[in-house]
C-alpha cells in the first residue's frame, strides 16, 4: 500500500539547512496498523506530512497504492489527498461553525458528492463512531473524545486508502484515549490501513507494528502483539 | 457559485463579525452613494441648462440688429441698424439650401380688451413658420397660416395665461379681442412648457401687423432654423456665412460684434455639453477615488479574515479542497459584501433622488436623477471591485500551506 525508498528531507533555516529525514525506507501493507514513534525532533511528523502529501520530499520515492507521488501540483495533491488519505489530528481541527454532521460531510463535498447523498453517508459514519444523536451539535458542544470521534468519522467518510493519525490521543485523558484507540482498532479490523504517530508507549502497543524514528532514520521496525483497547474502556 | 455550503459559510462569517462587516460595507456603500449623487447632480445641472433652451428648436439661429461700435465704410460708430422685410427675403434667396424655417420678428406691446376684461401684453408679429422655430404648441384652435399672412387677416394666437385673463372659462377661439384700436379674431391658444411668462404673449401675422400699425417695413429681429442634417461644424460655418453677408449688407465692420449679433444655439449647446462632460468626468473620477478607498478597506478586512481562518483553510486543503475552491470562496465573499453594500448605497441614493429630485426646479438645476445605464454601470463596477478586493487575499489563502496551518497547535 505504502512504499517509501530512500526518502530525504531538509529544511532551510536561514543560511543553515536542517536535515530532518536522512534516507527512510518503509513499506506498509494493506490492513496494517502501524505506530510511528520517536521523540520530538526525530522527524516523525515530517514523515507523516510527506506521507500525507502536505509536504514534499527532497529526494526518494513514494508510491501510494501503486501511484507515484512526485512533483504534484497543488490541485493534483488536493485530489490525491481527498481520494487516498484521511487525516486525524491531535487538535481535532473540526470547523467550529459547522455541525458534527457537516464536518463529516466536508470531504464528500470536495469529492463533489450531492448534498442528499452526503448527508446520508455522513450520518452513517457518525453512527459508526456512536455519535448519531450528536449530529446537529457544534464542536463546541462536544467533549474532547467526541470531537476526536467526529474527526475520525470525517477522515473515514471519503473512504480513503490510508488513515493518517497525528497524535490522535495527544489532547485526551487516558480513558478517552483508549476509547479512541478502541475505535481505531475496530476500523483497522475492517481492513483499513492506519498509520498512527505517537510518543506514548501504551498507545503504540495498541497497534500491530511499531516503527521507531531517531534523528531522521528508522532505528527499529518490529511487529508486536496488539493490546486491545477494549479491556480498558 | 450557487452552492448552499459556500453561502452558508459566507453568512456565517458575516454574522459572526457584524461590526466589521458593517464598517467595510459602509465604506463601499458610501462610495457608491456619493458616486451616484455626484452623477445625479451633474445630470440635474444638465437638465437645468437644457431646460433653459428646450422651448426653442436646437438648430435655431437668431439675428439681432444693434448699434455699431466701429466706424466702417464711411459711417461713424454709434449707428443703429434697422432690419426690414427685405432682409428676410434676402436671406431666403441667399441660402435656399441651408435655411429650414425663416421668420421676421416684430416686437411690440398692446392693450387687449374682451368684454369687461382688459390687460397689457407683449405682442410678437411673426411669419407662420415661426411656430416651428419656437416650437410653439397650440392646444386649442390653430396657428395662423400663410393665407392669413398674405391676406393680412386680423387674427392672433394667444398664450394660455392671456386666455385665462381675458376669457376666464370661455373658449377664446373665434372670439374677437380689441388690440389697441383694432379688433382681432383669436384663432388659437398656445402653451409653453419652458416658462409661464412666455404664455403671457400674443402672436400675430407680421403682414397684418406692419399694415395695421404704422404701415412699416421695419422688423425687430430675424429668427431661423437651419437644415437639420447639419452637424456642429456645418452649423457654425453656416452661421458664419450668415453673419458675413448680413454685416456686408448693412455695412457693419466684420469685427463689430455690437452692430449685428448672430446667435447660434448649436454653439451655446456645444459649450454647455462640453462643460457638463467635463463635470461628469470629474465627478466620475472623484467617485472612483472614493470607491478605491472602499475597495482597499474590503481587501484589508479580507486579509484579516484569511489570517484568522488560516487553520480552517489548512484543514480544508488536507480534506481535499483545491486551491481554486479556496479562491472561489474568498472571492465570492468579498464580491458579496461589496455588491450588497454597494446596492444598499445605490438604493439609498436612488430613494433620496426620487423623493427630492422632482421637487427641485431651479433655472440652473432641475430634476437630478440617474439613468438606468448609470445603475447598470455602477453594478458592474461593484462586482469588478469586489473581485479586485478579494483577489490578493484569495491568492494568499490559496497559498496557505496545510502543513504550516496545521502545525500551529
Amino acid at each position: 500500500m505504502i512504499e517509501i525508498k530512500d526518502l530525504h528531507k531538509s529544511y532551510k533555516m536561514g543560511s543553515n539547512s536542517l536535515h530532518v529525514l536522512k534516507g527512510i525506507n518503509f513499506t506498509a501493507e494493506e490492513g496494517e496498523l502501524v505506530a510511528i514513534m520517536g521523540s520530538s525532533g526525530s522527524g516523525k511528523s515530517t514523515l507523516l506530512n510527506i506521507l500525507g502529501m502536505l509536504d514534499g520530499a527532497n529526494s526518494g520515492e513514494y508510491n501510494l497504492d501503486g501511484v507515484p507521488i512526485k512533483d504534484l501540483t497543488e490541485t493534483k495533491a488536493a485530489q490525491y489527498r481527498n481520494k487516498f488519505l484521511g487525516f486525524i489530528f491531535q487538535s481535532f481541527n473540526l470547523i467550529n461553525y459547522k455541525s458534527a454532521l457537516e464536518n463529516v460531510a466536508l470531504p464528500l463535498y470536495y469529492q463533489k458528492v450531492g448534498r442528499k447523498e452526503r448527508q446520508v453517508k455522513a450520518m452513517s459514519y457518525l453512527e459508526r463512531v456512536g455519535l448519531k444523536e450528536w449530529a446537529e451539535h457544534l464542536p463546541s458542544e462536544l467533549s474532547g473524545g467526541q470531537k476526536q470521534r467526529v474527526a475520525i468519522a470525517r477522515a473515514m467518510a471519503a473512504e480513503p486508502k490510508v488513515l493518517l493519525a497525528d497524535e490522535p490521543t495527544g489532547a485526551l485523558d487516558s480513558t478517552t484515549s483508549y476509547e479512541v484507540m478502541d475505535l481505531i482498532q475496530k476500523i483497522n479490523d475492517e481492513g483499513n490501513t492506519i498509520l498512527v504517530v505517537t510518543h506514548e508507549e501504551d498507545i503504540a502497543h495498541m497497534c500491530k507494528r511499531i516503527v521507531h524514528l531517531k534523528d531522521g532514520v528508522i532505528v527499529e521496525d518490529k511487529k508486536i502483539d496488539q493490546v486491545r483497547a477494549e479491556q480498558y474502556v | 457559485m450557487f452552492d448552499r455550503d459556500i453561502w452558508q459559510e459566507i453568512f456565517h462569517t458575516l454574522k459572526n463579525n457584524k461590526l466589521r462587516t458593517f464598517l467595510t460595507g459602509f465604506s463601499v456603500g458610501w462610495a457608491i452613494f456619493i458616486l451616484v449623487m455626484l452623477l445625479a447632480s451633474v445630470n440635474g445641472m444638465q437638465n437645468g441648462f437644457t431646460g433653459q433652451f428646450n422651448d426653442d428648436a436646437t438648430n435655431s439661429i437668431f439675428i439681432r440688429p444693434g448699434t455699431t461700435s466701429k466706424a466702417y465704410a464711411g459711417f461713424e460708430a454709434g449707428r443703429r441698424i434697422q432690419f426690414k422685410n427685405g432682409d428676410v427675403e434676402y436671406i431666403r434667396k441667399s441660402f435656399p439650401e441651408d435655411v429650414e424655417y425663416l421668420s421676421a420678428r416684430y416686437y411690440s406691446r398692446t392693450s387687449a380688451r374682451y368684454k369687461s376684461e382688459t390687460g397689457s401684453y407683449p405682442i410678437q408679429a411673426v411669419h407662420p413658420e415661426f411656430q416651428m422655430i419656437e416650437k410653439t404648441i397650440v392646444i386649442n384652435g390653430r396657428y395662423f397660416n400663410d393665407a392669413d399672412h398674405t391676406n393680412k387677416s386680423k387674427v392672433a394666437v394667444i398664450g394660455r395665461k392671456v386666455a385665462e385673463d381675458l376669457f376666464k372659462k370661455e373658449d377664446p377661439v373665434g372670439k374677437f379681442v380689441q388690440f389697441n384700436e383694432s379688433l382681432f379674431r383669436i384663432v388659437g391658444v398656445f402653451i409653453d412648457e419652458g416658462d409661464d411668462n412666455a404664455e403671457r404673449r400674443i402672436y400675430a401675422p407680421i403682414g397684418t401687423f406692419q399694415r395695421v400699425y404704422g404701415n412699416t417695413n421695419n422688423i425687430s429681429a430675424i429668427a431661423l432654423t437651419y437644415n437639420t442634417s447639419y452637424d456642429l461644424t456645418k452649423a457654425l460655418e453656416f452661421s458664419g456665412r450668415l453673419e458675413d453677408i448680413m454685416k456686408r449688407r448693412h455695412k457693419v465692420s466684420p469685427e463689430d460684434q455690437a452692430g449685428i449679433n448672430v446667435w447660434n444655439y448649436a454653439e451655446a449647446f456645444s459649450d454647455i455639453s462640453s462643460f457638463s462632460t467635463v463635470l461628469s468626468t470629474i465627478s466620475i473620477g472623484v467617485g472612483f477615488l472614493i470607491l478605491i478607498a472602499g475597495i482597499v478597506g474590503i481587501g484589508n478586512i479580507m486579509v484579516f479574515t484569511i489570517k484568522e481562518r488560516t487553520k480552517e483553510i489548512g484543514v480544508r486543503k488536507a480534506l481535499g479542497a483545491k486551491p481554486q475552491q479556496i479562491i472561489n470562496l474568498v472571492l465570492l465573499e468579498s464580491t458579496f459584501i461589496t455588491a450588497l453594500s454597494g446596492f444598499i448605497g445605490l438604493i439609498f441614493a436612488w430613494v433620496i433622488l426620487s423623493l427630492i429630485g422632482p421637487t427641485i426646479e431651479t433655472p440652473a438645476f432641475s430634476n437630478p436623477s440617474v439613468s438606468l445605464s448609470t445603475v447598470v454601470t455602477a453594478t458592474i463596477i461593484l462586482i469588478v471591485a469586489g473581485v479586485l478586493a478579494g483577489l490578493i487575499p484569495a491568492i494568499k489563502a490559496a497559498n496557505v500551506k496545510p502543513i504550516v496551518a496545521l502545525s500551529d497547535k
